[in-house]
């Protein structure tokens, strides 16, 4: 009996340890990055497709302030509250002291420079769709934005969200690379592709949750509930978004919808980051979700 | 000038007073009255959208009556259309937030942003339709930062 239950509890370890093993947190190539020639500028274009100062600014910030990414908004979720970190490049406070293949790991990953995984709060199992020359450009940028002494909130978490190691797990489950649209594309929906599907992170708040909080991707982009409470994200496949290209391009840099009235909630802040980026860009986003399949 | 926009305004005010007849708020002539501006708003913004999108060639005749109506209502607009308490409302169909009123200010700044914003406008107007297409991006950003802070989402 005490025999069988310690060859029980060996395995038992064996088996955590195996998933321990098979889920630990996933790393880039520093050889890769460091051959790599950062583009502050391209960064920039990087950082408004990727929203960062939506989720990264202080509250309410307009203007220059968009630029301070001092973090400490919350959000509130099934799984806890979040706090979104101050990455703003202060050596302390914010990422100044990280590598540039740490940050990549963060970005592409979602792997800390503690080796920890994060929470997919932040939006890597999108941003996992962007190349290592994108994370590099965008680490270059980010280091030449204002610094923030501002000290992380912790995020509010219970049992047993609270044990990250269990995120392994919802990697193995959930993260890809590969792309989700696998329709045969033109030059431009490809373009619109990685632009919707990679940093720009659409399909975290236009696409429904499993009960793990993963993107069920057989109604991608069909409208899922608001994640700040109120009302719904609306579905933009086909079914429901009959805008043409044009239109759709004009919304996302004016916030003009054709009957022209004007972007709200959190779609107005998009918008305000959409409208740094060119205008080819701007159709092809526009290109890609006129092929979306429908979801009624 | 400004009797086409009060004509606007009127011609709007009948229309929605139709759909909210059974209404007997305080505030139902206020909110009809924001609500016609902003439809000959929408209106103007149409035409200069048009140029925006290239649906409609480049027209300085076009684009500046619209811009210059866009800067007529700009400057009528103020906080005598929104009277303490004539907030949200879905018999009247209004969708104003009362954080207006517990931030008179920060909304006069915000109109104040639509009057910059058209300004700017009517010397895009003038010049082509890049400039336009340009200055629509701007004023879109006045519009939606005042919704956002101040409308309540319809969905």
């Amino acid at each position: 009996m005490k025999r069988l239950f310690l060859s029980v509890a060996a395995l038992a370890l064996l088996g955590f340890g195996g998933f321990l093993a098979i889920t630990r947190p996933a790393h880039v190539d520093a050889a890769a990055v460091a051959a790599l020639t950062p583009d502050p500028a391209q960064g920039a274009q990087l950082f408004w497709l990727g929203g960062c100062a939506s989720c990264h600014t202080a509250e309410n910030a307009e203007g220059d302030a968009r630029l301070t990414l001092t973090g400490g908004k919350a959000f509130v979720s099934d799984f806890g509250t979040f706090h979104a970190p101050n990455i703003s490049p202060d050596p302390t406070h914010g990422i100044g002291g990280w590598t540039t293949a740490q940050f990549a790991d963060a970005l592409l990953h979602g792997t800390s420079p503690e080796g920890e995984h994060y929470y997919p709060a932040f939006p890597y199992p999108s941003y996992a769709r962007a190349s290592l020359q994108e994370a590099v450009d965008l680490k270059a940028y980010l280091d030449t934005l204002p610094l923030s002494d501002r000290a992380n909130t912790p995020h509010d978490v219970g049992f047993p969200f609270n044990q990250r190691w269990l995120l392994g797990g919802w990697k193995l489950l959930f993260l890809s690379d590969a792309p989700v649209l696998t329709a045969d594309l033109t030059e431009p929906e490809t373009r619109g592709r990685h632009l919707v599907e990679g940093l720009g992170h659409c399909a975290e708040c236009h696409t429904p949750r499993n009960a793990l909080g993963a993107l069920d991707k057989g109604r991608w982009l069909g409208g899922a509930p608001n994640p700040d409470g109120k009302g719904r994200i609306p579905n933009i496949t086909p079914a429901k978004l009959t805008w043409s290209e044009t239109d759709i391009a004009e919304y996302l840099s004016s916030g003009f919808t054709p009957d022209y009235d004007s972007a709200g909630g959190s779609m107005a802040e998009v918008v305000v980051n959409l409208s740094h980026l060119s205008e080819d860009d701007r159709l092809a986003i526009a290109a890609y979700i006129k092929r979306l399949p429908a979801v009624e | 000038m400004k009797t086409t926009l009060i004509l606007a305004a009127f011609g709007a005010m009948t229309a929605f007073g139709a759909m909210a007849q059974d209404a007997e708020s305080p505030f139902k002539k206020a909110i009809e009255i924001r609500h016609g501006l902003m439809l000959q708003l929408a209106s103007d913004m149409g035409k200069l959208g048009a140029i925006a999108k290239g649906e409609a060639a480049y027209d300085a005749a076009v684009a500046t009556r619209a811009a210059d109506n866009i800067a007529a209502i700009a400057s009528v607009i103020s906080l005598d259309q929104f009277p303490a308490g004539s907030e949200a409302n879905p018999d009247l169909e209004s969708f104003a937030l009362p954080e207006i009123w517990a931030k008179p200010d920060d909304f006069s700044a915000k109109i104040k942003g639509l009057q910059d914003g058209a300004n700017m406008m009517q010397m895009a107007a003038a010049k082509d339709g890049d400039a336009v297409k340009a200055a629509m991006a701007t004023l879109g950003g006045v519009c939606s930062a005042c919704h956002k802070a101040y409308r309540q989402p319809e969905n």
